[in-house]
């Protein structure tokens, strides 16, 4: 009896294990509630282009790349052409930044965002599966499951309205070539942004 | 008689002082949370003289700017010039850095108050009695939990003259900022060796026997070096080399190793300095694209530890559980037997005690400060790691058959020793006790207790300090029955009363020991080959011969039976002298090969597979040398019921082999929080892996797969 409560005790006090993911390896699959509580699991769009993007509507990159509709144009018009477009808000609970799913949703009707799913990752678990960075950060997933890209959304680090039109976008490039049937050739970059508030 | 002042003139008062605050510095600009100004270190500008000029930016507390790498997240400060015709600026110079971790993730930046520098310089050909703007934007992000950007338009005027004195305000606290912007080291040779994950930056100073202190490398680049990741610095010599993790993600050729090193206590006086050496060896990415490998990150990051409390609990009560393991209970029974024996007043009786309590205590500290200092040195060594050498195993088949010769009555070992040593052993009784405590712990290694790998998982990563006590702990725990009977003498009165059947016992106890040396030679099997076993056999025989021939040696003819036991030892010695020579072999252990049916073997790409496939997958991290990975394998893991209850839950099972040395192993483990093996993980999809205890049953493994 008591070995079992310390064996649960030791169980518990055991951390978890998690993986980074860069281009080139297969996306750890996760399941995460989306802003509806509905469960959302990777794995259910196998055979799909999937993008993950890292968001924080508190965090100034974030703010710069809706606020010039850069993000909402890139959401719609994958999102068009079958590829599942999921943000994912990592901000822990237990944080300033952290925002209810009800708020989170609004602030993304609120930009007409499109894309498929807003993800609450409360816990910040499914960032640390990805050892995710920044806000934004990106991922490109492909139909076999392989990370394809993983980095910044684009070359131009900065909160200036100017810079995301003009700069050259690193998701929207991922994207031409893999569904051209072309290698990507920028495949991983270094991603910049706030911190993800784990 | 003084007038009160009219309005005009206290107008014009006012605009004069603003004209003079104007000239003399300009206003510094107020953002939300920074205080903004651009100040140099002289009053004027000189045609043809250079003069040094800087951004001065006051954080608000708590919150920092970044330097020229942001690190893992950030934005460096940008200043651009608006010069007029004839003046240039150079670029920043950066000062040193300071490590600013924010969760999980590293920030490089600069806190309270910053001055970056820049040269301006003015033409020969510029205008003199006249003044000049220096106007620049400004542009950084500031951070505390939020991160906000901001910028500043700033402009600092400043009159062309053929002479400039120091201005009083600024000279001082700029020509100490120059003076502290880190420059080549000199006098010191630097070097980078990329090993894999690692690369292990040297830096070497011909008459530097100082110690630097403190030491952190700030990389150039981003994409190269992980900039949360544990910097580890040890000394080598007169050399110091500090291992820095390679990026998980990397970005761009790594070819060089760039960036600024800072020593809390200097090299040779300098506290801070540019490097930029190129890089040595190889290295593969955390996870390099070409070779996909699950790195974990690390548990320090993710500020879940055990209280230290629980820690030392947990330390306890595995060292005293560590008594009734199969390896250790053989010197436990040895050691009860000479309970039963000592006759001896309550005091004698304590200090036996203490005595065998000191060689258990000094025992794990040995084992415990000789693995922090290896892992120090970068390897991925657990708990049980001294059983991955061959050379170790085989010692350890010679002590324990020597030990059981002892028992079955071959030789005494007073008759070993010359009888001056044996008297001096009568006159040190406690040295026996202090060397029975460390026989125990020699042969306690290949058993972790349960609740040992927890704690000792927290005693590996934790300061020196803790990890002393978390092995004090843990010997203190393996000491404790014997202190408990030395201290409370009416408990030994509960053990059987001394007399012939002791020598039965004695006898008996024997063969528990033959039976651990047919378990080492079958794990030196494992771990070599055949001809390993039989080489250890050899030897054993020879050992045996030897011991019986010098026992011998009494009855008669001295000189022969002294020769053949001396030819008996060397023979052994040459026998054995393969085995105990053997490197460590890093291959998959055949023991894993010989593994076969719904077991694959351990592999980091092959486990990130499966988990993308969104299976579950149970790991047995297991070696051949721990008891009680055996024990657990063929009572639980292997048995009918759960091998059931795994194919029902569609778990893929995997086995990590640890009998001979595998850092890919040992990096799993450590991302587990464990140090040594047993160790069972069971991932689920999408959520967190659970850890079960290292102690199986059947009902264990059933309730975890009840979470899936």
């Amino acid at each position: 009896m008591i070995l079992r409560t310390l064996g649960l005790a030791l169980t518990l006090a055991a951390a978890q294990a998690t993986f980074a993911a860069t281009a080139g390896q297969s996306a750890p699959n996760f399941t995460v509630a989306d802003t509806q509580g509905k469960a959302v699991q990777l794995s259910d769009f196998r055979g799909r282009y999937v993008v993950l993007e890292w968001t924080n509507p508190q965090c100034p990159f974030v703010r710069n790349h809706y606020n010039t509709k850069n993000m909402q144009s890139l959401q719609q018009r994958w999102g068009d052409r079958a590829v599942v477009w999921l943000s994912i808000d990592s901000s822990n609970k237990s944080g300033w930044d952290y925002m209810k799913p009800d708020k989170l949703e609004g602030w993304m009707q609120q930009q007409g965002a499109a894309q498929k799913a807003v993800l609450v990752d409360a816990d910040s678990m499914t960032a640390r599966l990805y050892q995710a960075k920044t806000t934004p950060h990106m991922f490109v997933i492909d139909p076999q499951g392989m990370i394809i890209y993983a980095g910044a959304i684009d070359d131009r680090p900065s909160t200036r309205s100017e810079d995301p039109p003009q700069a050259r976008n690193y998701v929207q490039a991922a994207l031409s070539q893999a569904t051209d049937g072309k290698p990507v050739t920028t495949a991983s970059t270094t991603p910049y942004g706030c911190s993800i508030k784990y | 008689m003084l007038r009160p002042p009219t309005l005009a003139s206290a107008l014009l008062a006012a605009t004069l002082l603003a004209v003079v605050a104007t000239v003399a510095r300009a206003a510094p600009v107020r953002t939300e949370h920074v205080e903004a100004e651009l100040v140099a270190e002289r009053t004027a500008i000189v045609p043809g003289q250079p003069l040094t000029v800087a951004l001065r930016l006051a954080m608000d507390r708590g919150w920092h700017t970044y330097w020229r790498n942001p690190g893992d997240s950030g934005l460096p400060t940008t200043l651009a010039w608006k010069l007029p015709q004839g003046l240039s600026a150079g670029p920043i110079e950066w000062p040193a850095p300071r490590a600013l971790p924010v969760g999980p993730l590293m920030n490089f930046g600069y806190e309270d108050e910053v001055l970056l520098l820049s040269v301006v310089s003015a033409g020969r050909g510029v205008a003199q009695s006249k003044t000049v703007a220096l106007t620049a934007r400004a542009d950084w992000l500031v951070c505390r939990e939020i991160c906000i950007p901001e910028g500043a338009d700033l402009s600092l005027t400043l009159p062309v003259a053929e002479v400039a004195s120091a201005d009083p305000r600024w000279s001082a606290a700029i020509a100490s900022a120059r003076a502290a912007l880190p420059r080549p080291l000199e006098g010191f040779s630097t070097n980078a060796l990329g090993a894999g994950r690692k690369v292990v930056l040297t830096v070497a100073g011909k008459n530097f026997t100082g110690d630097p202190g403190e030491v952190y490398f700030f990389p150039y680049a981003a994409g190269l070096i992980e900039p949360a990741a544990r910097q580890t610095l040890k000394r080598d010599g007169e050399a110091w080399k500090l291992t820095l993790a390679v990026a998980n993600q990397r970005v761009g050729e790594f070819t060089r190793v760039a960036g600024v090193v800072t020593a809390s206590n200097g090299f040779a006086g300098q506290r801070a300095a540019t490097l930029d050496t190129p890089l040595t060896g190889s290295v593969v990415a955390g996870p390099a694209p070409a070779a996909p490998a699950v790195v974990p990150l690390p548990l320090a990051a993710d500020g879940e530890t055990l209280p230290l409390g629980v820690a030392l609990l947990l330390a306890f009560l595995g060292g005293a559980l560590l008594n009734l393991m199969p390896c250790v209970f053989p010197v436990l029974s040895l050691k009860v037997l000479g309970f039963a024996m000592h006759g001896g007043g309550r005091g004698a009786m304590r200090l036996h005690g203490l005595a065998f309590a000191a060689g258990v205590v000094v025992s794990f500290w040995l084992l415990g400060a000789g693995l922090v200092a290896l892992r120090s040195a970068g390897a991925q060594l657990g708990w049980g790691f001294q059983l991955q050498s061959p050379a170790v195993i085989a010692a350890l088949a010679v002590l324990f058959f020597v030990m059981a010769l002892n028992l079955s009555g071959v030789f005494e070992f007073g008759r070993l020793v010359p009888s001056s040593l044996a008297a001096w052993d009568a006159k040190q009784p406690h040295l026996n006790d202090v060397l029975s405590g460390v026989l125990a712990v020699v042969v306690a290694s290949p058993c972790t207790a349960p609740f040992m790998g927890a704690a000792l998982g927290y005693a590996l990563t934790a300061p020196r300090g803790i990890t002393l006590g978390v092995f004090t702990a843990l010997g203190l725990g393996m000491a404790s029955p014997y202190l408990l009977l030395a201290f409370f003498p009416r408990w030994r009165t509960r053990l059987p009363q001394p007399g012939p059947w002791m020598q039965r016992l004695r006898q008996l106890l024997a063969f528990p020991l033959y039976g651990t040396v047919l378990w080492l030679a079958w794990v030196l099997g494992a771990q070599l080959d055949n001809d390993a076993v039989l080489r250890l056999g050899l030897s054993l025989l020879l050992v045996a011969l030897a011991l019986w021939a010098w026992q011998s040696r009494r009855g008669g003819a001295s000189r022969g039976w002294t020769l053949a036991t001396l030819a008996s030892i060397a023979t052994a010695a040459v026998v054995a002298w393969p085995v105990l020579a053997a490197s460590t072999p890093t291959e998959p252990s055949r023991s894993a090969a010989r593994d076969s049916g719904r077991w694959q073997a351990y592999a980091p790409a092959r486990l990130a597979q499966l988990i993308a496939d969104g299976r579950p997958v149970f790991i047995d991290f297991t070696a051949a040398w721990c008891v009680t990975c055996q024990v657990n394998k063929r009572v639980v893991l292997n048995s009918k019921g759960v091998q059931d209850a795994f194919a029902r839950s569609n778990v893929a099972l995997l086995r990590a082999d640890w009998t001979r040395r595998d850092p890919a192993i040992g990096q799993a483990l450590a991302a587990l929080g464990r140090s040594g093996i047993p160790a069972y993980v069971l991932y689920r999809p999408g959520r967190q892996p659970l850890l079960l205890p290292e102690v199986l049953q059947q009902s264990t493994i059933e309730d975890a797969l009840a979470t899936l």
